[in-house]
């Protein structure tokens, strides 16, 4: 099963790099990005789902805790924190428009939905490390949950329609208000987008609504030293590591990234990690799968430098020669590209969830 | 090698036993084995005891790192200061639960068959990665535990002395740990003395709490052997646990432990009280049996019985004199599984005294040791690639 899934995934790399050859930037339309039709009742449930240390195994994190609102839905450091006793090998993705994505985490390991996702995010070891069955009950504890559940549709809480909750809300957080999508953009930035598409060629990667390809690629981005040099980190990573049958686990020095799931045996795949979206950056520093660079300069410089360096490096990069006026502009457009923030009621619980657990009154007469 | 050669002769006596009485006298057959002073606790012979393991599985024991968010060890559940149990009825469990049952004492656990309430372990290296890993108590993960103890150069030497890995390997974790525990015995009780012909261990009170035992009380009907438990299952009618009308998270864990041990659905929407060995063998005949628990080391492990009902000796004398007590396992609700071997005493005040000061006979000195001293991580030497 997962062999075929991978060799779904080769294949469709393969497409999307022919055609992104042949017509840079026209395998999808640039342009704002949908928004999701979202079920009110179901979205609300999610929300405060999101927010709830109870879904976390000894209650100490939620999904926002590296999943802030006021970051961007990331969490502003170059790598993630993670459940207590482990410490994150990679940068906390924002997840505004994660619900448009094709595949998910930075090696896009999982290409199936946001439920998985959901799953996978509670129940890891080094994430929010919860047993969904207990989870379960913890929720169903709470009767603001009961009602929710019941007003969403879903009945009874079950761990079932934790999964689809969360992502009914992750549905609600899509870009608005962007300078590029309301036409509003500054010279400096309609120059910078010119650029984009050509000379820098950005655009053969960066396509779309979202400004992603959603396929991996190695730009080489500098290993992030503090994962091998600080061992919560660096056995966070071999939990995950030895958990996803990377040969030689205990001897490799880096990040894989996208070879996880195509295990090639000539390590050509070593490297490459999911395009990111150029979304909400100006929420979201610092950047790349490690969070190896500080601002959007930084990371234009390293693209202008032809990416860093490794036998793995996709050949489209090379130097740009690029003035710098001319990595001004593309700064300026990529700042066009930050929305309002998706901050407030609309998006975050109003108040902090309490996570004691009121008794059930009459507990022996009432049904479990 | 000291099973191979005890098992031939066990077996041996017992076909002469029922060649020369079996037919004639069938009592002999039901008479308990008696109570006697303990020996020492056999060891496995794939997991052999030696000091360097002994030590690892000390140091493990007492390590918070092999728990999910680091911050929990067998120690916690299992203190030394607390009769290597839980003084609570129910043990505090990982962070954010509270868990459903009693903490048992890890004192002369060596000798017993199966661990846990409901046996449900066949070994202490089967006992400690269900306590180590379950969601409510430690809520660790295997492949995180050998990431863990890879990263302390000190469990790697270790581990690597001791069991010849080259990184540690979790089962090894558990082994190390059984040996440990295999250490904690308490066998030198004022009543081992007694057992072993030294008269003047046991006070005259304690003497007649003995023949009361033996006797018109009929502990012993249970409560044989040297370990003073058959390891069998009963429902003795204890009412369920205080947290579940009151605790929120406590109500939760007991949901938890329904859902997590595969009841019907049925059975998850009505049931009130712990099941027991009904959740090993789904068999109605089963709910609410728990092993007869050991008595040797109690004066420092109340609360007793698998909820923690009882906070003393009297509490718990009290109870059988009154011949037991009902639960919804019992009385028909859900099952009709009472014992009939408790039936009211009649046991005088002097009668219970007695008993009591009899069980306090089976304890001895509080067996207490020094912490190890815990070793720190350190990063791996770096690999160029």
């Amino acid at each position: 099963m997962k062999k075929k899934t991978s060799t779904i995934a080769s294949l469709s790399v393969a497409i999307a790099l022919g055609a992104t050859l042949v017509s840079p930037g026209n395998a999808q339309e640039f342009g704002p990005v949908p928004k999701a039709e979202v079920d009110a009742a179901k979205a609300a449930l999610g929300k405060r789902l999101f927010f709830d240390a109870r879904l976390s195994g000894d209650s100490a994190i939620s999904c926002s805790t590296c999943h802030n609102p006021e970051k961007g839905y990331a969490d502003g450091l170059p790598l993630a924190k993670a459940y207590p006793g482990s410490d994150g090998f990679r940068n906390a993705p924002t997840l505004i428009n994660a619900a448009q994505k094709a595949a998910w985490f930075h090696d896009g390991r999982l290409g199936t939905n946001l439920n998985d996702v959901t799953r996978e995010s509670i129940t890891e070891t080094y994430s929010m490390n919860m047993d969904m069955r207990l989870m379960q009950e913890r929720i169903k504890q709470d009767p603001v949950y009961v009602e929710m559940f019941a007003a969403a549709g879903y009945g009874e809480p079950s761990n079932g329609s934790v999964r689809k909750a969360i992502p009914e809300y992750l549905k609600t957080l899509t870009s608005r208000g962007a300078p590029f999508d309301a036409g509003e953009m500054t010279k400096a930035a309609t120059a910078g987008f010119e650029l984009f598409k050509g000379k820098a060629g950005c655009a053969q990667c960066h396509t779309g609504p979202r400004f992603t390809d959603d396929t991996p690629h190695n730009t080489a981005v500098p290993e992030n030293p503090d994962i091998w040099s600080d061992p919560k980190r660096h056995l966070t990573y071999v939990t995950f590591a030895s958990f996803m049958g990377i040969e030689n686990f205990m001897n490799i020095r880096r990040d894989v990234g996208a070879h996880i799931r195509t295990h090639k045996v000539d390590g050509t795949d070593i490297g490459k990690f999911m395009t990111p979206s150029l979304r909400e950056l100006s929420y979201t520093a610092p950047y790349m799968h490690n969070g190896m660079m500080a601002s959007m300069e930084d990371v234009v410089a390293f693209y202008n430098a032809g990416g860093g360096d490794d036998p793995n490096k996709d050949a489209r990069l090379k130097p740009l020669d690029l003035s710098t006026r001319e990595q001004a502009e593309l700064v300026a457009f990529l700042i066009a590209l930050s929305g309002d923030p998706l901050t407030g009621d609309e998006f975050v619980w109003p108040e902090k969830v309490n996570v004691n657990y009121t008794p059930i009154e009459d507990w022996l007469n009432a049904t479990n | 090698m000291k099973k191979g050669k005890t098992n031939p002769l066990v077996t041996f006596a017992a076909s002469f036993g029922l060649m020369a009485f079996g037919l004639g006298t069938p009592a002999i057959a039901d008479e308990n084995p008696p109570l006697a002073a303990l020996g020492l606790p056999s060891v496995p012979t794939d997991n052999a005891q030696t000091p360097e393991k002994i030590e690892l599985g000390k140091m493990l024991f007492f390590d918070s790192r092999i728990g999910g968010d680091a911050s929990v060890s067998c120690a916690d559940c299992h203190a030394q200061k607390q009769g290597w149990g839980f003084n609570d009825s129910l043990s505090r469990g990982y962070p954010g639960v509270i868990h459903w049952r009693n903490s048992q004492t890890v004192i002369n656990s060596a000798y017993l068959g199966k661990l846990f309430w409901t046996g449900s372990a066949k070994s202490l290296e089967n006992q400690a990665p269900s306590a180590a890993l379950g969601a409510v108590s430690g809520n660790g993960e295997r492949d995180m535990v050998e990431a863990r103890l890879a990263f302390i150069p000190e469990y790697v030497t270790r581990f690597n002395q001791v069991f010849g890995d080259e990184w540690p390997k979790v089962n090894n974790v558990w082994r190390a740990m059984a040996a440990f525990e295999r250490t904690l015995i308490v066998n030198d009780t004022p009543f081992d003395n007694y057992m072993n012909g030294d008269k003047t261990a046991l006070t005259d009170q304690q003497v007649r709490g003995l023949a009361l035992f033996e006797g018109k009380a009929n502990c012993i009907e249970c409560h044989n052997g040297p370990l003073m438990t058959d390891q069998k299952y009963y429902n003795l009618g204890i009412d369920r646990a205080e947290e579940w009308f009151d605790n929120g998270m406590a109500q939760v864990t007991f949901r938890y432990e329904q859902y997590a041990k595969g009841v019907t659905e049925e059975l998850y929407r009505k049931v009130k009280d712990d099941a027991g060995l009904y959740y090993r063998t789904k068999m109605t005949a089963d709910m609410g049996k728990f092993r007869t628990a050991p008595l040797r080391y109690t004066a420092y492990t109340a609360p007793f019985m698998h909820n923690g009902k009882f906070f003393d000796f009297e509490e718990v004398v009290d109870f059988y004199n009154d011949g037991g007590g009902d639960n919804e396992f019992t009385d028909g609700t859900l099952a009709s599984n009472k014992t009939p071997l408790l039936k009211p005493l009649n046991l005088t005040d002097d009668e219970k005294e007695d008993l009591v000061s009899f069980l306090d006979s089976l304890s001895g000195e509080e067996l207490r040791i020094e912490i190890p001293q815990l070793p720190s991580y350190a990063p791996l030497p770096a690999v160029a690639n």
